[in-house]
């Protein structure tokens, strides 16, 4: 009896001396754990949970981040929050999607906490995130951590070896594809791909073809929308303009891989860093994981083109394309008419209105320090984490990205791209109003994905997206979606 | 001496204060009865009979989230009808646009089959037997048309007969193989036992891990197979884009898993069959195929029925590999009616959700009790005669 | 005499007879040998090499990986541990953090037991994911077993000795007001509690009452076969309205979900098995049992029990290996505190890096590996023939 004893009280007592030599770090923010709900790691979750450890370093908070498939996130964070579960007390996730939480009543107010805060450096901050991102109804709800724009990619070295002139519309960007499809791009004696899109379903396909897509239906600026009617909520989906759209985007699938369906955003990473791939659609991090070991194939060869426009937009009192005119399209340039789409609107956090003050003020704070231009500047030039840049001073010049890896024109070309699709007048917002995740993750991805497998026509794609999307709005109720998409996207014209 | 005799010639009577004397182990004994059972009634009351009727409720409203929790509005059967005649209908049943002449000949065969089969024994069965026969006969009726105008005539098919595509073509494939399996090592060999342990493994692994280990194995480019794939000439061949060779291969990680299942069940009948009488006709002269045909598999075909119903009702639950493997399929190809049910709740839709999940289980139900009814049962007579 | 039919000796049979008919009673002919042999052999390795892949593939890089399929470790490529590195990347999962962690679960074990008399406060345990979701699923496999086996062993043994009867007309009666509560409780607003309750007065008080009417009854193997028809109930249509019933008392992503879930989950294999058993031990030791005085738990718990140990094992083993392996409860009731393994992994193969199958693998058969151990026990106990009289039932 008495060995086993011992040993067992030998090993309760040494875990108790352990367990109380943890508890040694004092901070204002001692004993509080913040729940932290996002996408699994590294990306995101990976870079919150470093900088989670320093927070608790230098405070002593807690942060245990959460990871769940990212077509949970939002049924999970809206059933944690309004059924009352409350395990959760900051969501990261897609800037959009917190339109619905919030006129739900489920997300803090955090004005107070912004005004009381010296270290943000809000005005830093670019206006396009600080105000159409992080604001909702007018008071700022979320806290940027990244922003998102979707940019086309060719391969620099390729197409001057070719040479061929970067792409200026989608037609260009096919017969770009199409001239590099089959070549061998990376050196290894293998033939190539022209063209790298995430078309998987429920994963990310659903925003390249957004891409594609607003183009050639927005032209009026950002405030007139390219999905629905403002007056009316009406689907601005079932016409020339989309089908073109859609397809031109199955197009793209003849000059890449072959399992191209079934690819998400891991998988083309993977290909475009082994040098694969010719073109890309794709968020802000493909020239900055370019540099990272596995990917010397194509460090700094991957150069941006902020969006791609189309000679041809709707006309929407028809339905049909038209070509581009100082009517029809006003912000065009040279005749061609660009829509850079702030595609998802970037990573950013929330804090759950019902949770007790302490932990609020300890989650704003952990956020803020996430958010702050000593931080965030550093983490935009890390390819891994997936922060991409939102502030103005990580756009300003070069030095911060030559210090990364990049070569002053590759930098120069990319902040370039960016601060182009920031500036534009024309730039097309994500959904930002309630049911976006419905709308566009759930009912375009679906018949999106239908078509491009071939088990539906792309006129009976654009009917049932036309019916589903309805439906959405009838369940939320057709007069709340119209002043919600109003204050998305700024009074309808 | 008044007393004594007073209590004994009333024995109906208890001295005062008799009930209390009975201990807290006496009384929970008299009541045993009900403790025993009550158990497992209450929990399964409370997390399976429930929660089916309140799933009812869901299916016949939409659902809201609001700031007090959940509100739900009354819509009768509108979920279901977006299933059947919705602009859900092709994701559900299928595309019904145009039927092939397979079709309609198909259709006027299965219809001619029905109806004769239902009629022969109208007048034989009870009220309740006939009600039965009436339901089942019109769900055959109804997937088989359902059958004709989608794959007989071309179309795609929606999730409806995807389910029973794996319930089908899946518990087939495993009953032949794994009687096969059992068959050969219920011979004697030597090794048997080797074989049982390793033979049993798979059927053990947790799903979600297999999905993912044949999402590996068959991968073209990458995968084990990659020479094999090569030399057929199929070196490029994305498999994950054909819907066809998806389902396939969601089929062949299903056997993998379940095949073993068949196998240690049917191992054991078949080693339950007398040897005394296989022996002597063997004696006899008869050739092995007839042994089996006629003294082997009769021992066997009631266990055989058994195995194959409760893996039919395993398998109408499917969801964790076309998931991992495909993630639905391309386009819905290998969707199951579990994994599309999954997809409406991630999208909040709680109402088409819950009445997807209702028209599984009607499905199953009618499709095991008749299987139940109609095979299980007669081979347990004929066997019992 | 029928000897004469059956050639035994050597010279008298002809190459066909010798090759494919067996040479003596109870035995295989050479062909058949050969072929059982070379079937068998090949559905040996079709189940193994999945197994194996997994295995080899955690030991492998992304080079080795893109770099086509390589099958022999050491021979054909170098085995990394990267993969296994992966497990650990979390700084939470150093080796000090595991005798740590296992340390502040004692800890709060013992805070746990004495807090009746002192109160100790509870430390925080570090968290490391993986060896999170390893806990969760390890607590609430062996809870979620422990209760399915005695509930469902409990009813199994009542089924097989007691004659039940209960009346037709009493549940439809319940099905009535179990109905009527629900509906009133979503679209009439009142509240669910007091719904219930009354619903549950309503019923002991007409069961009282009218149950004296109702006539025809059902039997014990109407209710046998009702629980074990639960398990054509899809998971699907349940988990919905469980998660609303369990966030109603503020049990969403805690242990005791689960575990409860798990429980009814597999309760009806427990008390088919089970059932089956129990009816084939003869009476007679119970009868005298019961003549000595004995009350029926301890007749239960001391004699019938430990007469049908191996398949009470086998059962625990199979449920065990159930629980463990459960998935879609997980992932509608668990958010962040009682995320089991399989939701982990499902967590990770969504990732944005490429395709890590080496991390996916080095994770897959750390969840793999106590299945195996279980089932290799268990199929001891089905050699046995310990589960085959439940099948021919």
């Amino acid at each position: 009896m008495s060995v086993r004893k011992l040993l067992v009280g030998a090993l309760m007592a040494g875990a108790a001396t352990c367990g109380l030599a943890q508890g040694a770090s004092a901070g204002q923010y001692d004993g509080v754990t913040i729940n932290i709900l996002t996408r699994p790691g590294p990306v995101i979750a990976g870079m919150v949970a470093q900088r989670g450890k320093e927070f608790e370093t230098a405070t002593g908070a807690k942060i245990v981040v959460n990871e769940v498939p990212f077509a949970e996130i939002f049924p999970k964070l809206q059933n944690d929050w309004s059924t009352g579960t409350n395990s959760i007390d900051v969501g990261v996730f897609a800037a959009g999607w917190g339109v619905e939480l919030a006129s739900a009543g489920l997300l803090e107010n955090l004005d107070p906490y912004m005004a009381k805060d010296t270290k943000i450096d809000a005005a830093d901050l670019a206006p396009y995130f600080r105000e159409f991102g992080m604001k909702i109804g007018g008071h700022t709800m979320l806290i940027q951590l990244d922003g998102d724009f979707q940019m086309v990619y060719y391969r620099k070295d390729i197409l001057d070896k070719m040479k061929l002139e970067p792409p200026k519309t989608w037609d260009d960007y096919l017969a770009l594809a199409k001239a590099m499809n089959g070549q061998d791009l990376n050196g290894d004696g293998k033939p190539d791909y022209g063209s790298c899109i995430f078309k998987k379903r429920n994963a990310q396909s659903y925003f390249a073809i957004q891409t594609v897509a607003a183009a050639f239906v927005q032209t009026q600026g950002t405030a007139q929308g390219f999905h629905f009617d403002g007056k009316t909520m009406k689907p601005v989906i079932n016409n020339e303009a989309w089908k073109k759209a859609f397809e031109i985007y199955k197009e793209t699938g003849k000059y890449g891989p072959p399992e191209e369906l079934n690819m998400d955003i891991g998988d083309t990473r993977a290909l475009f860093k082994a040098g694969r791939c010719g073109m890309l659609i794709e968020w802000g991090d493909p020239p900055v994981l370019a540099l990272e070991k596995d990917a010397t194939a194509v460090k700094n060869q991957l150069f941006a083109v902020g969006a791609l426009g189309s000679k041809q937009v709707l006309d929407r009192a028809t339905g049909k394309l038209v070509p581009v005119t100082k009517e029809s399209a006003p912000y065009a340039v040279d005749g061609i008419n660009y829509a850079p789409f702030s595609a998802f609107g970037g990573w950013a956090g929330a804090i759950n209105a019902k949770i007790d003050p302490k932990k609020k003020q300890a989650a704003y704070d952990f956020l803020s320090y996430m958010n702050q231009p000593a931080q965030s500047n550093v983490d935009v030039t890390i390819g891994w984490d997936g922060f991409n840049p939102y502030r103005l001073s990580q756009l300003k010049d070069t030095a911060l990205w030559e210090k990364a890896g990049f070569t002053k024109d590759a930098a120069a070309n990319y902040i370039g791209a960016i601060n182009g699709a920031l500036n534009n007048p024309n730039m097309a917002s994500d959904f930002k109003l309630p049911g976006a995740q419905q709308y566009s993750g759930v009912v375009l991805d679906t018949e999106l994905a239908r078509y491009l497998a071939g088990e539906i026509t792309v006129d009976e794609a654009l009917k049932n997206i036309e019916t589903g999307w309805e439906k959405i709005t009838e369940d939320f109720g057709r007069d709340k979606q119209i002043a919600a998409q109003a204050l998305a996207l700024g009074p309808a014209k | 001496m008044a007393i004594t005799t007073e209590t004994i010639s009333q024995p109906g009577a208890l001295p005062a204060g008799a009930m209390q004397r009975e201990s807290w182990g006496e009384w929970s004994d008299r009541h045993s009865r009900t403790f025993f059972i009550a158990p497992a009634v209450t929990l399964i009351l409370v997390f399976a009979i429930f929660p089916t009727f309140y799933s009812i409720v869901f299916a016949l409203s939409r659902v809201k989230f609001s700031p007090n929790g959940l509100v739900f509005r009354f819509v009768w059967f509108d979920n279901f009808k977006t299933q059947f005649n919705g602009n859900e209908q092709a994701h559900f049943l299928g595309r019904l646009n145009s039927i092939s002449i397979f079709g309609y000949v198909f259709s006027a065969i299965l219809i001619a089959a029905v109806l004769w089969w239902y009629f022969r024994a109208l007048m034989k069965s009870s009220v309740v037997g006939n009600i039965g026969r009436l339901i089942s006969a019109a769900a055959a009726l109804g997937l088989g048309l359902l059958f004709a105008a989608t794959l007989l005539s071309g179309n795609q098919w929606g999730t409806l007969l995807n389910t029973l595509f794996y319930v089908f073509a899946g518990c087939s494939i495993q009953f032949v193989i794994g009687t096969a399996l059992a068959f050969l090592c219920s011979q004697p060999i030597w090794g048997k036992s080797f074989f049982r342990v390793i033979f049993f493994i798979p059927l053990m692994i947790t799903p979600l891990g297999i999905g993912y280990a044949w999402k590996m194995i068959l991968d073209v480019t990458k995968g084990p197979f990659k020479p094999f794939w090569e030399f057929i000439g199929l070196g490029g061949w994305a498999w994950s884009s054909d819907a066809w060779a998806a389902r396939w291969f969601v089929i062949l990680g299903d056997s993998w898993q379940w095949i073993p299942f068949i196998f240690i069940v049917m191992l054991a009948a078949l080693e339950n069959v007398s040897k005394d009488q296989v022996e002597a006709a063997q004696v006899d002269g008869a050739s092995s195929v007839q042994i089996f045909k006629d003294i082997t598999w009769p021992q066997v075909v009631p266990v055989a029925a058994t195995v194959i119903l409760i893996r039919m009702i395993e398998a109408f639950k499917i969801v964790d590999l076309p998931n991992i493997m495909l993630g639905g399929g391309p386009g819905i190809a290998t969707e199951s009616m579990t994994l599309h049910s999954v997809f409406l709740w991630r999208a909040n839709n709680m109402g088409d959700s819950a009445a997807v999940a209702y028209l599984l289980l009607i499905l199953t139900v009618v499709v095991c009790s008749s299987f139940f009814n109609y095979v299980v049962l007669n081979q347990l007579r004929k066997a019992h005669a | 005499m029928s000897q004469a039919n059956f050639k035994f000796e050597k010279s008298d049979r002809s190459l066909m007879e010798r090759l494919f008919e067996p040479p003596a009673p109870g035995k295989m002919s050479f062909t058949g040998n050969l072929v059982a042999y070379a079937l068998l052999l090949f559905w040996s390795a079709f189940v193994l090499f999945p197994i194996y892949w997994v295995i080899i593939t955690s030991f492998k890089d992304a080079k080795i990986v893109n770099e086509g399929p390589y099958y022999i470790p050491f021979y054909d490529f170098q085995p990394t541990l990267d993969g296994w590195r992966a497990l650990t990347i979390d700084p939470d999962c150093g080796p000090y953090a595991f005798v740590h962690q296992i340390g502040v679960n004692l800890y709060n074990a013992f805070a746990y037991l004495v807090s009746p008399l002192v109160t100790i406060d509870r430390m925080q345990p570090a968290i490391c994911k993986v060896l999170l979701a390893y806990q969760n699923s390890l607590i609430i496999s062996i809870f979620a077993t422990a209760l399915c086996m005695i509930v469902g062993s409990m009813a199994a043994y009542a089924l097989a000795r007691v004659a039940y009867a209960p009346k037709f007309g009493n549940i439809v009666m319940f099905v009535i007001l179990a109905l009527g509560s629900i509906l009133t409780s979503t679209y009439a607003g009142v509240h669910w509690a007091l719904a219930t309750v009354a619903a549950l007065a309503l019923f002991f008080l007409l069961a009282r009452s009218l149950g004296r009417f109702f006539k025809s009854t059902l039997g014990n193997n109407d209710i046998l076969f009702w629980i074990i028809s639960q398990r054509i109930l899809p998971p699907i249509v349940v988990v919905i309205p469980i998660y609303m019933m369990f966030q109603a008392v503020g049990l969403v992503d805690s242990h005791l979900a689960l575990i409860l879930v798990y429980a009814v989950a597999n309760l009806p294999i427990v008390v088919w098995l089970m059932y089956d058993f129990f009816r084939s031990l003869p009476i007679e030791l119970e009868e005298s049992a019961q003549l000595d005085g004995a009350t029926r738990f301890g007749i239960f718990w001391d004699i019938v029990l430990p007469l049908t140990r191996p398949g009470f094992a086998a059962t625990t083993l199979l449920t065990l290996i159930l629980n463990w392996n459960e998935y879609l409860f997980a992932v509608f009731l668990s958010t962040a505190k009682a995320q089991t393994m399989p939701i982990m992994i499902q967590a990770k193969n969504a990732g944005e890096r490429g395709t890590l199958w080496w991390e996916m693998s080095a994770i897959i058969v750390v969840m793999i590996i106590p299945v195996i151990l279980m089932a290799i026990f268990l199929q001891r106990f089905i050699a046995k023939g310990v589960l085959l009289g439940a099948v021919k039932g």
